[in-house]
């Protein structure tokens, strides 16, 4: 896969996506994640064009102690920084990009994480939340760009309805679909 | 000139198709160069920020009371 470059402080550093889905790769048969799987804009471009953005955002179930009640992505952290990662605030730069460890938040996030697919990138393996999932997560969030994105998989019919509308049935979403639907999609043509 | 709004919608959703159907490893390579313009656009819409709110400044400017 073809790298671009970009400068910082003068210095001009190659970075590409591919190595950090091969660094987190390792991560988990390391052990340091019991698995993980791509989502937002990136994984969102598995299935669509690319749009630009400026983070990864990655989930990951982790292996927890018995009586642990908070995640802690310090052995994630840990494990980054020491092959070469640098921790900016809740981000972790690797290969030039903020990359944003998540763990799942929802019932939703946690069954995404489960269902994710592996999709093959030039030989790496590299695995994804389902279309489904990535729209429906973006119905749950809500926000503008959310909105955005949950059109483009409606227009680019990436999205396979019986599929779709069981995950929003089953994480109480229907009503938040009809208004999305009556609010977006009812004069498209 | 003619201006053809629905075929100019049209040409973008084709092309919006094709780039969605190229393989993952080329889509994910887009990232990477849509990231480098998008942070470069950022650093210059930073700067013309600035600019204009030095420009703006004067509007706000008040004359000191003369009581």
């Amino acid at each position: 896969m073809a790298a671009s470059s970009f400068s910082s402080a003068g210095k001009k550093i190659d970075v590409s996506i591919d190595q950090i889905i091969s660094l987190i790769n390792r991560m988990e048969a390391d052990g340091i994640v019991e698995r993980y799987a791509i989502g937002g804009a990136v994984g969102a471009t598995f299935y669509l064009e690319p749009v630009a953005t400026l983070d990864v955002d990655i989930f990951v179930a982790v292996p927890q102690k018995p009586g642990q009640v908070l995640l802690d992505l310090r052995p994630i952290h840990d494990y980054l920084t020491a092959r070469g990662g640098v921790v900016e605030g809740e981000y972790i730069v690797l290969a030039g990009w903020p990359v944003q460890f998540l763990p799942p938040t929802s019932p939703l996030v946690e069954e995404a994480l489960a269902d994710a697919v592996t999709v093959d990138v030039d030989g790496t393996p590299a695995r994804v939340f389902t279309a489904e999932h990535l729209a429906a997560v973006a119905l749950q969030t809500g926000r503008a760009k959310n909105k955005a994105r949950l059109l483009q998989f409606v227009e680019a019919g990436m999205l396979k309805a019986e599929r779709f509308q069981a995950i929003l049935a089953r994480h109480g979403l229907v009503d938040r679909w009809r208004e999305f639907e009556r609010t977006f999609l009812r004069t498209m043509p | 000139m003619s201006f053809d709004l629905q075929r100019i919608i049209e040409s973008k959703r084709e092309m919006r198709r094709k780039l969605a159907g190229r393989p993952v490893a080329e889509k994910l390579a887009m990232l990477d160069a849509l990231r480098d313009r998008a942070r470069t656009i950022l650093k210059a819409a930073t700067r013309l920020e600035t600019a204009l709110l030095r420009e703006s400044q004067p509007e706000y400017r008040v004359n000191p009371r003369k009581d």
